[in-house]
C-alpha cells in the first residue's frame, strides 16, 4: 500500500483481443496490472477492468491523477483524460522496459506494428492492420484447425527437425495447405515450425521498411510463443529481447505518458485538461 | 439562388451536376473531361462547358467491375461506374487525354461502353523535350479541327485568347484563395477549400470566377474560420475529389493548409502564356507547365550515384520546399490510391527528399472508401504525436 498523498497514473490499452490496465506511482513503480479478454464486454465496460486494477492497488479512483487510454478501443473509455495511439504508447512502454531499444516489433491479436524509437520516443512506424496473416489471428485460426491451444504451439514446434514451408500468404489458403501437408504425412511439430516461420518472415518483412537497429524488442501476445520468437531472431539475424510480460507495454507506456503530461503541465504552470467523467460504463452505446 | 460563397460551394459539392443539367436544358453543350490534360480553354472558346469527370466515394462500384480488370484504381472504377449508371447522361461528349496509363485506357473504354456523341482522345506526351512540346502543339491542332467539326464553328485566335484570359483569371483567383491559408490559423480549412475546388470543376469558367470572388470576400471577413492547431500539413498525391480524407485528417487536430494534387494547386497554379500562336502557349502549359509525376523529367543524365540522385530529387521536388516555406507547413501527408502507380512509385524519392530537408512525412495508401478511414486515423494521429 502506498501513501495516499502520492499521485498515481493509469494506462488502459483496449486491444482487439485483450484489455490491459497498468497503474504506476509517481516514482514509476507498477502498483497494479490487469489483463482481461476484451470480448464484446470490455468495449463498453472498460470501467470494470479499471475497477479490478484499483482493487489490486488498493486505491480509489479519485487517487488517480491522470488516465491515458490507448488501443483500438481508446475512444470507448469515457473516464480517460487523454487518448493516444498505441504506436506512441507502446514505444514509451518498451523504452521503459528496455532503455536500449531502437526497434520494436509488436504482434497482437489483429495487427502488427513496427516502431522506431530514439531516446525513448517514437520516431517512425509501420503498421499492418489489413491482413490477418501477419497477426495473432493467423496462429489462432490454424491452432483451431489442428485442435490445439495457442499456448501449446511454442513447445510443440521446439521438437521440429524438418520444418515444412507454408507457401500461401493468405490465412485461409494456408489452412488448406496445412491440411494437405498433414495428409501427406508431415509431422505436427514441423508444420507448427513452418507456421512460426511464416508469421515471423512476414513480420520481419514489414519491419524492414524501417531501418532495423539493435536493440530489438518483441512484444504483444504472439511474443509469448517461444517458437515465433526463435523464428523472428532467425529472420532478423539479431538478438531479440522479450519482456517478462509482453502484453503490458501499451498500457505501461500510456501510464508513463500520463505522468509526463502532468509533470509538463505543472512545470509550465498550465492547467491540466482532465475528463469530467466518473468511473462508469460508456453510455454512448445505449 | 440565395446561396453564395462557401455555402454555395458546399451546395454544389453535394450536388455537382445540378448547374450542368440546368444549362443543358437551356441549350448549352457540356463536355466531360478526365484529369488535367485536356485543354479547357479550347472547350470554353468554342462555347462548350468543360465539366470534370469525378467519382463518388459514397456509391459502391458494381457495374464497372464487369468491365475492368482488378488493377484499375478505385477512382477510375468509380468514374466508369457512374457513367454506366447514367449519372453522366447530361454530357454531350467527352475529351480525355493520356494522363496516366489506365486513364488512357479509360478514354477508349468509355467510348466502347457509353458510345458518346462526341469523344476526343489527346495523346499527351510524357516528356518535356523540345520535340515533345512541338508534337503536343500539333496534337492540339488536331483537337481544334475536331472541335470545329463538332460545333460547325471556327476557333479563331481571338476566341482562344479570350478563353485563356478567363481561365488565367480563375487561376489567379485560386492563388488568392490559397494565400488565405497562409495565416495561422488559416482562414479557410482544407475541407472547405476542396469543396470550392470541386465546385470550380462543376461550373463554367465565368461562373466559377464569380464563386471564387464571393468565397474570397467572405473568407477575408469571417470570424468563424478554423481553430489554430500545432500541425500545419500539406497533402500530396492522387486525385482527391472527396473531402472525407481531409476532414478525417483535420479532425485529428491538424490544419491542412496546402495541397499538391490534381484537384488543387497542381491543376490551378500554372498559368498560360499568350503566344502569337495561342496553341503554342497552351501546349507548353498543358505539358511542361503541369507538374505531375506522370511526366518524366530527368535532369541528371549519366552515371547514377548518390550526388546525382539528390540533385535529381532537388530538381523534381524543390517546389515542395518552397510551398512548405510559403505556407508554413510542418508536416506532409503523402497519400495514394491503391494501384496508383504514378504516385506510388514517386513515394520513395519524395520521402528521401523531404527527409533531406527535415520535413516529416507519412505515406497513406487508401482505397477510395470510407471504411479504411478509421485505420488511417490511427496512423495520422500517431504522426501528429511524433511531430508534436
Amino acid at each position: 500500500m502506498k501513501p495516499e498523498a502520492l499521485p498515481y497514473f493509469a494506462g488502459i490499452d483496449l486491444g482487439s483481443t485483450m484489455t490491459k490496465v497498468v497503474i504506476i506511482d509517481e516514482a514509476g513503480n507498477i502498483c497494479a496490472r490487469v489483463e482481461s479478454h476484451t470480448g464484446a464486454e470490455h468495449r463498453h465496460l472498460a470501467n470494470r477492468v479499471m475497477e479490478q486494477a484499483l482493487k489490486q492497488a488498493d486505491l480509489l479512483f479519485d487517487k488517480i491523477t491522470y488516465v491515458v487510454a490507448t488501443g483500438y478501443g481508446r475512444i470507448n473509455v469515457p473516464f480517460a483524460d487523454r487518448q493516444m495511439t498505441e504506436l506512441t504508447c507502446h514505444a514509451r512502454g518498451v523504452a521503459n522496459l528496455f532503455p536500449s531499444v531502437r526497434t520494436a516489433l509488436d504482434i497482437g491479436g489483429q495487427d502488427a506494428k513496427g516502431l522506431k524509437i530514439k531516446d525513448g520516443k517514437l520516431v517512425d512506424f509501420v503498421m499492418n492492420d489489413k491482413c490477418a496473416a501477419g497477426t495473432g489471428r493467423f496462429l489462432e485460426v490454424i491452432a483451431d484447425t489442428l485442435g490445439l491451444r495457442l499456448e501449446e504451439l511454442g513447445e510443440i514446434s521446439a521438437k521440429s527437425k524438418n520444418r515444412v514451408k507454408i507457401s500461401n500468404t493468405c490465412t485461409v489458403f494456408a489452412q488448406q495447405e496445412i491440411t494437405l501437408r498433414l495428409s501427406e504425412g508431415a509431422l505436427l511439430e514441423d508444420i507448427i515450425a513452418g507456421l512460426h516461420e511464416a508469421i515471423a518472415s512476414r513480420a520481419v518483412g514489414m519491419l524492414r521498411r524501417l531501418k532495423i537497429e539493435a536493440d530489438v524488442v518483441f512484444t504483444g501476445g504472439v511474443a509469448l510463443n517461444a517458437g515465433v520468437v526463435r523464428a523472428v531472431k532467425e529472420n532478423l539475424g539479431l538478438e531479440v529481447l522479450v519482456p517478462e510480460d509482453p502484453l503490458i507495454s501499451g498500457a505501461l507506456g500510456a501510464a508513463f505518458l500520463g505522468r509526463e503530461l502532468v509533470r509538463k503541465a505543472l512545470a509550465e504552470g498550465k492547467p491540466l485538461q482532465r475528463s469530467k467523467r466518473r468511473l462508469s460504463e460508456a453510455t454512448f452505446f445505449k | 439562388m440565395t446561396e453564395a460563397g462557401l455555402s454555395r460551394a458546399r451546395e454544389i459539392y453535394q450536388d455537382r451536376s445540378r448547374r450542368a443539367r440546368e444549362l443543358r436544358a437551356e441549350g448549352k453543350k457540356v463536355i466531360g473531361y478526365l484529369d488535367i490534360f485536356p485543354v479547357l480553354e479550347m472547350l470554353t472558346a468554342m462555347d462548350l462547358y468543360p465539366y470534370r469527370l469525378l467519382g463518388d466515394i459514397n456509391e459502391p462500384v458494381t457495374k464497372a467491375d464487369a468491365c475492368l480488370p482488378p488493377v484499375v484504381c478505385p477512382f477510375l472504377r468509380s468514374v466508369l461506374d457512374l457513367g454506366l449508371k447514367g449519372r453522366y447522361d447530361f454530357l454531350d461528349g467527352v475529351a480525355m487525354a493520356h494522363g496516366c496509363e489506365v486513364g488512357e485506357k479509360m478514354a477508349h473504354i468509355w467510348q466502347i461502353y457509353l458510345n458518346p456523341t462526341y469523344a476526343y482522345y489527346l495523346d499527351t506526351p510524357h516528356t518535356t523535350h523540345e520535340a515533345a512540346l512541338k508534337h503536343h502543339t500539333e496534337l492540339l491542332r488536331g483537337f481544334q479541327s475536331s472541335l470545329e467539326s463538332f460545333t460547325g464553328e471556327k476557333l479563331s485566335a481571338e476566341r482562344l485568347e479570350k478563353a485563356i484570359k478567363l481561365h488565367n483569371k480563375q487561376r489567379a483567383l485560386v492563388l488568392e484563395l490559397y494565400n488565405l491559408r497562409k495565416p495561422d490559423p488559416p482562414l479557410i480549412s482544407g475541407a472547405e477549400t476542396l469543396q470550392v475546388m470541386v465546385s470550380l470543376m462543376s461550373l463554367p469558367a465565368a461562373e466559377g470566377n464569380e464563386l471564387l470572388e464571393q468565397v474570397i470576400n467572405e473568407v477575408k471577413q469571417r470570424k468563424d474560420g478554423p481553430a489554430k492547431q500545432p500541425a500545419r500539413l500539406l497533402v500530396w498525391g492522387s486525385v482527391m475529389d472527396n473531402a472525407a480524407l481531409v476532414e478525417m485528417i483535420e479532425s485529428t487536430g491538424a490544419n491542412v493548409v496546402m495541397d499538391d494534387t490534381s484537384t488543387g494547386s497542381r491543376a490551378y497554379f500554372p498559368t498560360v502564356e499568350i503566344t502569337a500562336d495561342p496553341l503554342e502557349g497552351l501546349a507548353e502549359r498543358y505539358l511542361a507547365g503541369l507538374n505531375s509525376p506522370r511526366t518524366f523529367r530527368e535532369t541528371v543524365l549519366g552515371e547514377s550515384n548518390r550526388k546525382d540522385y539528390m540533385t535529381d530529387l532537388e530538381n523534381r521536388f524543390a517546389y515542395l520546399r518552397d510551398y512548405a516555406a510559403e505556407w508554413n507547413v510542418n508536416g506532409v501527408i503523402l497519400q495514394a490510391l491503391r494501384y496508383c502507380d504514378i504516385h506510388g512509385y514517386e513515394v520513395p524519392g519524395i520521402k528521401d527528399y523531404l527527409d533531406s530537408i527535415g520535413l516529416p512525412c507519412i505515406y497513406l495508401e487508401h482505397d477510395y472508401s470510407r471504411a479504411v478511414l478509421e485505420q488511417l486515423r490511427t496512423r495520422v494521429q500517431a504522426f501528429l504525436e511524433i511531430i508534436g
